[in-house]
């Protein structure tokens, strides 16, 4: 049981640090061994002013979803918070400016807007901020003084870790603990505490080494572990900061990064480099991913090792560049003309943004095949505290190279028992071949006969058995042992969600498994029978309006599945899942 | 000129044949027959590629040949070294991906006047700014020739084909124009039916540093009965002057410009490659961590 589970929104206009203090909160929770996930919500277009949320969900155990609900608001722009409203919890706390900068007109006031239950705070930030800096701008820093002052939290670690990150620049260090320390002084001495909300720690808790990442940030973190040596890519939200981040590093590891003219470019120039024998990978979203789409069947049918993840945004076309949704599932599957079995894996938390794509450069290079990775775009950008992996340098060459024997007569596109042909890497004296999107034989000439491409086409299709055999993880199973009344199969960042779900509903007796695959292609089809077999009712919660997991499962087990698809713009709560397991189980648990 | 066109040079077979076993041409040959039409221009690009490579010495595993789709794109298959035959247009950036992930390996690129000058044309001016260290060759035979005989982005306006039997509506692209306005550091012309005028231009496109593109006339036998034919092409080309400036952009537009159909060397700059500039870059960013 969860001791500690709050969710904080900071609401204010762009321009009044609202993502910064979010920013701040989380990484200072963070370093005082809370375990947070945040996110922050902004207007996709480009303008001067704008609502600006971060949203925090706090607690002392880790975190894989959002929650529904608010269970404090601190307000920076109070017509804006006003919006907030309506999801605040029943016990809410809401800390509002009482001096604020502009003139509040009738109605403009949040504390208006609240309901029976809620507690308000009234903090006069701006004044507050103006006699300890001389100026408006610390107004969220005062908020993040309150909100630790009011909440227990350990004010002297949180002020140690605000300077030290202020600490390059003259001068903002003592401004910045000015400001925090005016905050907490206010809460201390002027209010009275009346609600039931703490974030109090029973005891320190042990540092652990964890990072504060997004799942962007994971994901790069990946491609630098696993020695990813060639970055190519088109800017696209969300994946944009993917290549952000290895434009900054990878030139340090001798890699590259080319920003091309589009997402076709992107990909041939990944498909150039692997065919070199680099690690290469590109990472894009929907739009860019139909781009690429020709492409992935060139990188099956030359059997080349690319990598390309995928941020899923609402769709179809352009869609809602900032919203999240899982509905790139079919695309990834199948995107692209004739049969081109590729393997797509979505991993289901930040960390595994990191393992999985490190796990994605071995899987590709391993089958000379493309590896697609579904993110999205509630995962791109949340940030998490997670322990990363250390990723097996046997894993980092697993290149099938020729033996000396089939060096006397290499042919490029040898038919082998588990379907790997061996490759040379070019500038191997002896090794030429020529790669090609025709069929080719096994010398790698062209061919268009009926055995040549029924025999090149079951090559390919045994590939992914040999991966199933040797290098995919079997599914992971949560919830109850043994028979259960509700099974529930996801993917992606929604499982975090039903992880959740799945544990409170345990505890409140209901006799519930969850089943996780990130590896989605190829699948453990024994596994899944077995659990579909084990439960009475199966459901498949996800993001997208026509269920294209169910869909994509459903080709593999014939158990009828419920779906509780969402295309709502916003990441499944653990709630959500929770509701639909209970009107599913009923009272009978 | 034309005189000395008209006055018959003598072949012996046989002998010609040792003279190519002899020259270790063959060496870069692969075990595969071409594909083109007996009288394909290609075969003369072919053979002075083949050559360049052969007199700049370099091996056959040090070469990376890159083509798209169309009749150009089946080169790799006739020579002996690496080679990548990509999607239709997408020569240029597997090219690109390959030469900066290897630069020690020698890249080529071997686009159509359909794949370079059509379908693939987004990535042309994009190439030839970033300036990668390629050579890129165009086969342009202003006709969609393995699709039997269709407009391409080349073809005259007015000239009848089979997706036009009325005749083009459109205005050709002239690519030399084309490279010297996007900023390509290396722009030359060649006609296939001067193999070792070409070989010239595919030595110095090999030499220079950085994004070198060569523009070759090809007559299509089979499709084209009317423009880029042997005999047109024949009257129409001219060598550039011995006054070009190579160095002077202004003077190489107005050569591209000009109604004659010159051949040479249009223009040549030497600026840092991509790779260059990205490595000064990362010089420069590398103390601060």
């Amino acid at each position: 049981m969860r001791k500690i589970d709050l969710t904080i929104e900071i609401c204010g206009s762009s321009g009044d640090g609202t993502l910064a203090a979010g920013d701040i909160l989380a990484m200072t929770l963070s370093h005082l061994g809370y375990h947070t996930l945040s996110f922050d919500v902004y207007p996709a277009e480009i303008r001067g002013f704008g609502k600006c949320v971060a949203h925090t969900r706090v607690s002392d155990a880790p975190l894989y979803s959002v929650g529904r609900g608010v269970d404090v608001l601190v307000s920076l722009n109070d017509p804006y918070s006003i919006e907030q409203a309506p999801s605040l919890k029943e016990r809410a706390v809401v800390l509002f400016d009482s001096w604020p900068l502009k003139e509040v007109g009738e109605g403009e006031c949040v504390a208006g807007h609240l309901k029976p239950g809620n507690y308000l705070y009234g903090v006069p930030m701006g004044e507050l901020s103006q006699r300890s800096t001389h100026g408006w701008r610390s107004r969220n820093i005062v908020a993040l003084g309150a909100l630790a002052g009011l909440f227990d939290m350990d004010v002297d670690g949180f002020l140690e870790r605000l300077t030290s990150k202020f600490k390059k620049k003259a001068g903002v260090a003592e401004q910045v603990a000015a400001a925090f320390k005016a905050g907490v002084d206010y809460v201390r001495e002027n209010l009275l505490k009346i609600d039931p909300l703490s974030l109090a720690l029973d005891k320190k808790p042990e540092q652990k080494g964890y990072a504060l990442l997004s799942g962007n940030e994971a994901a790069a973190q990946g491609a630098l572990d696993a020695k990813c040596r060639f970055y190519a890519g088109y800017p696209i939200t969300p994946a944009t900061k993917i290549m952000e981040i290895l434009s900054a590093r990878l030139p340090r590891e001798g890699g590259t990064v080319v920003q091309t003219e589009d997402e076709i470019s992107a990909i041939g120039m990944v498909t150039g480099a692997a065919f070199m024998g680099k690690r290469a990978m590109t990472a894009t979203s929907g739009p860019g991913l139909c781009l690429m789409s020709e492409f992935i069947g060139y990188n099956v049918m030359a059997e080349n090792s690319v990598v390309i993840l995928d941020g899923q945004r609402g769709g179809p076309a352009t869609g809602l560049p900032t919203k999240t949704e899982q509905s790139d599932l079919m695309m990834a599957m199948f995107g692209t003309n004739g049969d081109a079995p590729r393997i797509v894996v979505a991993p289901t938390s930040v960390a595994e943004c990191h393992y999985w794509v490190a796990e994605a450069f071995y899987l590709a290079e391993k089958y000379q095949v493309p590896v697609i990775v579904l993110s999205d775009l509630f995962l791109a950008t949340c940030k998490t505290n997670v322990i990363l992996a250390k990723i097996d340098p046997k894993k980092l060459a697993a290149n099938k190279v020729p033996t000396a024997e089939q060096m006397k007569d290499y042919r490029r596109q040898l038919v082998t028992d588990d379907g790997v042909s061996p490759r040379t890497i070019p500038g191997t004296v002896g090794g030429e071949f020529v790669v090609s999107g025709l069929e080719q034989d096994e010398e790698g000439t062209p061919a268009y006969d009926a055995k040549t491409h029924t025999m090149m086409t079951e090559k390919r299709h045994r590939k992914m058995r040999t991966a199933l055999e040797n290098d995919v993880p079997r599914p992971e199973r949560f919830g109850c042992n043994g028979k259960a009344s509700l099974g529930v199969l996801s993917w992606g960042s929604t499982m975090g969600a039903v992880v959740e779900a799945v544990e409170r509903a345990c505890e409140k007796g209901h006799k519930v498994a969850a089943l996780k695959q990130v590896v989605l292609n190829p699948l453990h089809v024994e596994d899944l029978k077995a659990f579909c077999a084990d439960c009475e009712t199966l459901l498949v919660p996800e993001l997208n309006y026509g269920g294209q997991f169910a869909n994509w499962l459903s080709m593999h087990v014939s158990a009828p599945m419920r779906r509780l698809c969402r295309v709502n713009t916003r990441p499944l709560s653990y709630q959500d899942v929770l509701e639909e397991i209970e009107n599913i189980s009923g009272d009978g648990k | 000129m034309n005189e000395t066109a008209a006055k018959p040079e003598v072949f012996y077979l046989d002998e010609e044949i040792s003279r190519v076993r002899g020259s270790g041409m063959l060496s870069y040959r692969s075990s595969r027959l071409p594909t083109w039409c007996p009288g394909c221009g290609f075969f003369g690009i072919e053979h002075a590629l083949t050559e360049a490579i052969r007199e700049l010495g370099i091996k056959s595993h040090e070469l990376v040949v890159v083509s798209g789709i169309g009749c150009t794109g089946r080169y790799p298959f006739f020579i002996n070294g690496y080679g990548i035959h990509a999607l239709h247009g997408r020569a240029l950036p597997v090219a690109t991906g390959a030469k900066i992930a290897r630069p020690e390996l020698n890249v080529a690129a071997l686009t159509g006047d359909g794949d370079c000058m059509g379908i693939g044309i987004g990535h042309l001016p994009h190439a030839c700014r970033r300036n990668t260290d390629i050579v890129c060759v165009l086969f342009d035979n202003n006709i969609y020739g393995l699709t039997k005989g269709q407009t391409s982005p080349t073809t005259p306006t007015r000239q009848q084909t089979n997706s036009h039997p009325f005749g083009n509506p459109d205005v050709p692209l002239d690519p030399v124009r084309f490279v010297l306005g996007a900023g390509a550091s290396f722009v030359a012309r060649g006609y296939a039916g001067r193999p070792r005028d070409m070989q010239v231009l595919f030595r110095e496109a090999f030499l220079h540093k950085g994004f070198s593109f060569v523009h070759i006339m090809s007559p299509c036998v089979t499709f084209d009965k009317v423009n880029y034919t042997y005999q047109r092409l024949n009257e129409l080309i001219m060598p550039l002057p011995k006054r070009h400036d190579f160095t002077d952009l202004n003077m190489a537009m107005e050569r591209a410009l000009d109604r004659e159909l010159f051949l040479g060397l249009f223009y040549k700059e030497e600026r840092p490659t991509f790779a260059e500039q990205m490595r000064s870059y990362a010089e420069r960013a590398g103390g601060e961590k």
